[in-house]
Formats: structure tokens, sequence, C-alpha cells
């Protein structure tokens, strides 16, 4: 039973890291290739302030969020002058850059890869207790976005993705949005990798690569882009999915392969048969 | 003791593999406009179908080496035909078509990653000659390899300047829809690029195989450095931009692996993301 209240809240991450990366794909048409770079800064940022610094968890969370808005802003700026396909290269690149930076200035436990030893609250404590904060986190973050994108600002994002020009003949600058997307997208992950550590109790670089990029692109993908509902369906219906596998008896040798296959083939049926997703409102451009 | 003079000599072994995958990846991104990640997977396929021929089957080096590379072309044609023609007939553009391209390698990845359970696969069972030129020692391989990249080059230079087919190639970079209207017929044009560019991959792969032997993700790892060549050279320039960046990423994994192997992928991506900001279009684009 344990096993499955830790599904729920790894579904509740992935949940929020696809609403935060369908913010800027799915609503601004931002070609995000590097949503895993925000989620190992949350996860490293509060695992860091609650093991160096005894930071209450909850406290580091929310310290998380901040910093990991603050750094994806500023690996924006720089990026901001590229245009569709170059700005999605540059992102990709992130993960790699991101990658040795985490691996070589990152704090690890002496002896390992990564880092453990968080002191969590009772709110955390316990696979059951984490299943319910991570819910009323993951609806409160729900609801959240859903105001967001519901109203003059999220017309104002989808106004920056389809039609910048109309936005500027109105007096504003779609620049702004796309940073302040930005910034939300990237604290919004930031939290969800706070909540990673937590879940996992064991961070490492690793776990914060491409592949985990391309995981986010998967979930929302299949789920729909420009829709919080395909976000959520997503990453949900996809976990529940490839974890079904492991009650099937495959060999776990198999297991890894068959679910970066099955990925893969996803990938290319929605370029091919469905690029809106399943309830996406708006499909991939160009 | 390795001198700095030893380690440019690595930097131009390594430049040569860079150099074969990305003329492909260049030919293919600057003629169609497809972002051809699966160009990795069709560099391991050469690399595993020669170590199955050769280790395992027992065939000679030259003839498991020449089946390998018809095999990579056609891997290239199939997913082009499968995938790519199909996306892209369907509406789908420059990024659907690479998101589709991410899932044919994913799933290349994961049939190797089946097979070979990850495991590093060596073909050649024997130690490689070396040459002593005063400190510096070069393996007879790496000469070998650049010897192939400068007949490969020499060869594309004079397909691309004096024959029909070149000229369409090079009229396809310049402007597609033109080059459509004026009656030259597209779809061939691609096939041949196809069939080229993955045959140029799948020598490498071959190469590699040989040399220092495949792992299910060399491909993609390879791939990367030969995506930042082209775009360190500039995609337009094919076959300067691809050189002078291969060569110069060549050195520069030679250099950082040999002084900073923490961060060899970190200088790599920096120097891209820099150079995509100072300069989009490339040295030469």
């Amino acid at each position: 039973m344990d096993h499955i209240f830790f599904l729920g809240t790894l579904m509740c991450v992935w949940v929020m890291v696809c609403l935060a990366a369908n913010f800027v794909i799915g609503y601004t048409g931002m070609m995000a290739m590097g949503q895993a770079v925000y989620l190992g800064v949350g996860a490293y940022a509060s695992a860091t302030l609650n093991i160096y610094l005894g930071v209450n968890y909850f406290a580091a969370m929310a310290l998380a969020a901040v910093v990991t808005g603050a750094v994806a802003v500023l690996t924006l700026l720089p990026l901001l002058r590229l245009s569709g396909f170059y700005f999605a290269l540059a992102t990709l690149g992130l993960n790699f850059v991101f990658f040795d930076l985490f691996h070589n200035l990152g704090p690890r436990v002496e002896g390992s890869e990564g880092l453990y030893g968080l002191e969590l609250p009772a709110a955390l404590g316990s696979p059951h207790a984490q299943i319910v904060t991570g819910l009323l986190i993951t609806i409160a973050c729900v609801l959240a976005a859903n105001r967001l994108v519901g109203g003059a600002f999220g017309r104002a994002l989808r106004a920056t993705r389809d039609r910048p020009d109309a936005l500027i003949a109105l007096g504003k600058n779609p620049v702004h949005y796309q940073i302040v997307i930005w910034g939300v997208s990237g604290a919004l992950t930031g939290l969800a990798g706070a909540l990673y550590a937590a879940t996992l109790f064991y961070i490492d670089p690793t776990l914060f690569t491409l592949n985990a990029s391309i995981l986010v692109l998967v979930y929302v993908g299949v789920g729909g882009l420009a829709s919080n509902a395909g976000s959520v369906l997503g990453a949900v219906l996809l976990i529940a999915f490839t974890e079904s596998f492991r009650y099937l008896g495959l060999p776990s040798v198999l297991a890894g392969p068959i679910q970066q296959g099955l990925y893969g083939a996803l990938l290319v049926g929605l370029m091919l048969f469905r690029r809106q997703g399943l309830v996406g409102n708006h499909d991939f451009q160009e | 003791m390795m001198s700095a003079l030893q380690v440019l000599a690595i930097g131009f072994g390594l430049a040569g593999y860079y150099a074969l995958v990305a003329v492909g990846f260049a030919l293919i991104f600057a003629t169609l406009r497809i972002f051809h990640i699966a160009h990795g997977t069709v560099f391991l396929m050469a690399g595993y179908v020669f170590f199955f021929l050769y280790r395992v089957g027992g065939l000679d080096v030259v003839s498991s080496g020449v089946l390998s590379v018809i095999v990579a072309a056609l891997t290239g044609l199939a997913i082009d035909k499968a995938v790519y023609l199909p996306v892209m007939r369907r509406g789908g553009g420059l990024f659907s078509v690479f998101i589709a391209s991410l899932g044919v390698a994913l799933i290349f990845e994961a049939v190797f990653l089946v097979f070979t359970k990850g495991i590093v696969t060596v073909a050649r069972t024997t130690a490689l000659g070396i040459v002593s030129v005063g400190p510096v020692a070069f393996r007879l391989l790496d000469i070998f390899i650049l010897g192939v990249v400068i007949v490969v080059y020499g060869l594309l230079y004079l397909w691309l300047h004096c024959t029909r087919r070149g000229l369409e190639v090079r009229g396809l970079t310049d402007n597609r829809a033109l080059a459509a209207v004026v009656g030259m017929n597209v779809d061939q044009t691609r096939n041949v690029i196809f069939l080229l560019a993955s045959a140029l991959a799948g020598i490498a792969g071959v190469l590699t195989a040989y040399d220092t032997g495949l792992a299910p993700d060399t491909g993609s790892r390879t791939l990367f450095i030969a995506v930042v060549a082209v775009i360190l050279g500039g995609v337009q320039n094919i076959l300067l931009g691809s050189i002078v960046g291969s060569v110069s990423l060549g050195i520069l994994t030679a250099y950082a692996g040999f002084f900073f192997p923490e961060w060899v992928t970190f200088s790599v991506f920096a120097m891209m993301i820099i150079l995509i900001l100072i300069r989009p279009r490339g040295l030469f684009g």
C-alpha cells in the first residue's frame, strides 16, 4: 500500500511539473526543453537548505520555489534573443550544462553521488502523510493555474504566442509576459522539485537529465498543449500505465527499455496522428 | 607524460568521427530542414551490425564494414519514409519532425538496450598500431580516419559543385520552393540525401565500433557533439561549417577531457549556447 501512496505522490510531482511546462510550451508557445534543470534546482535548493542550514522543510520548499524562479529568469534573459528553434536548442543544451553543474558543484553526502538525510516534518514524514500533503499542494496548484490562465493574464499569454504584434498594438510588451510566465513556471517546477526530494529521500544529478525533460515533453504532449486538464491527465495516465508494468511480472531489466521505447513510440504517434494531444487546445507550432 | 601536442593529436582523431557524423546531419538539416536526432541511431545501427557480422559472424573486416554501411544508409532512408515524410505530409513543421525524430531515437535506443544490456561492445580484438613522431604518438587508425575524412569531404565537394544532383542539393539549401518550381525532382534528391548522409554516419559508426566500442547511448552522445559542431560552423555552409566545427570541438573535447574531465559536456554545451547567442547563424552561416 505504501508503494501506491509513493506513486501517488510522484504523480503529484509530475503533475506540477507538467502544469509549469504547459504554461510556457502550450500557453505561451516558448519551446522549453529543459524543465528538468529547474526541477533539479528546486530539489537541490530545498535539500541543501534543510540538511545544511536546518531550515524547516516547508519553509525550504517555499524558498526553493523562489530560488528556482529566480534561476529560471536568469537563464531565460540571455536566451530571449533567440527565436523558435534556436531557443529550443539552447534550452536543450541547458540540460547538459546543469547536469555538470549539479554533478561537480552540487553538495553531496560523503561517499555517495547524491544528497540524503532530510529532516522532514510529520506532514511529509511517511508515505500516507506525504500523499495527503502532496495532493493538497497539487490541488492548490491546479486551482491557481486555472485562475492564472483563465483571466486577462492568460489571454495575454495566448496573444504572446499567437499574435504578439496585436499585443504590441495594445501597448503591451510580449517579452514582459514571457519573462513573468517563465519565472512562474520555474517557481512551480522548483516547488515540485522540493516535493520530489522529500518523496525520494535521496537525490542525485542523474535524476535531472535530458531524459527527465523529455519525459515532461511526453506527458504534456500526450495530455495536450495549452490545457491544465491535459497536464494532469498526461502525467497521471502515463505514470499509472508504465507503473502497471511492474505488476505484470516483467523482469526489471526489461521494464526500463520498454518504458523508453513506449515513450518514443508515443512521441512518433502523437506527431503523426494527434499533435494537440488528448485534450489540448493547441498543437506544436511549425 | 602527455604533452600538449599529444592532446592535440588526440583531438584531431576525435574530430574525424565528429566530421563524418556532422556533415551528414548538416546536409539533411540545411536542405530539408529536418533536425535529424535519429542520425545518431543510424550511426549506432551500423556499429552494431558491424560488430555482429565481424565478431559474431566471422566475416572479414572490409565486407562487414561495407554491408554495415549499406544497412545504415537504408535505415536512414526508412526512417525518413516511415516517419518524417508522413509527419510533414500531415502539416507537421520543423518542431513536430524534431519531436518525432526524438521518438525514433528513443525507440531504437531501447531496442539496443534490451539486446546489449548497456554493456560496451568492442569489435576489434587486437591492439591498434602506433607511429611515433618525436614526442607525439599517432594511432594508425586515427590517420586512417583522417584519410577517410579528406576523401569524403573531397568527393562531397566535387559532387556538390560538379554534378547536376549536387547543384540541386545546393539549390535546396538556398531556396526550396524555387528549386521545386524550376522543375527539380525534390523527392528523388531527398532520397539521395538521406542515403548518402546515413552512409557517412554508418562509416563513423563502423569505425567507432572497431575502435572504442559502442554503448546504446554512444549514438546520441556523438550526435549531440556533431550537432554542436554544425551549429558552430554554420548550417548553410555544409562542408566548411562541418569540418571547422568538428575540428574545433575535437580539440576542445580532447583538451577539456585531459585537463578538466568533469567538465567536458559542460564546456561543449556552454560553448554552443554562447555561440548561438553571439552568432546564431554560426561562424560561416
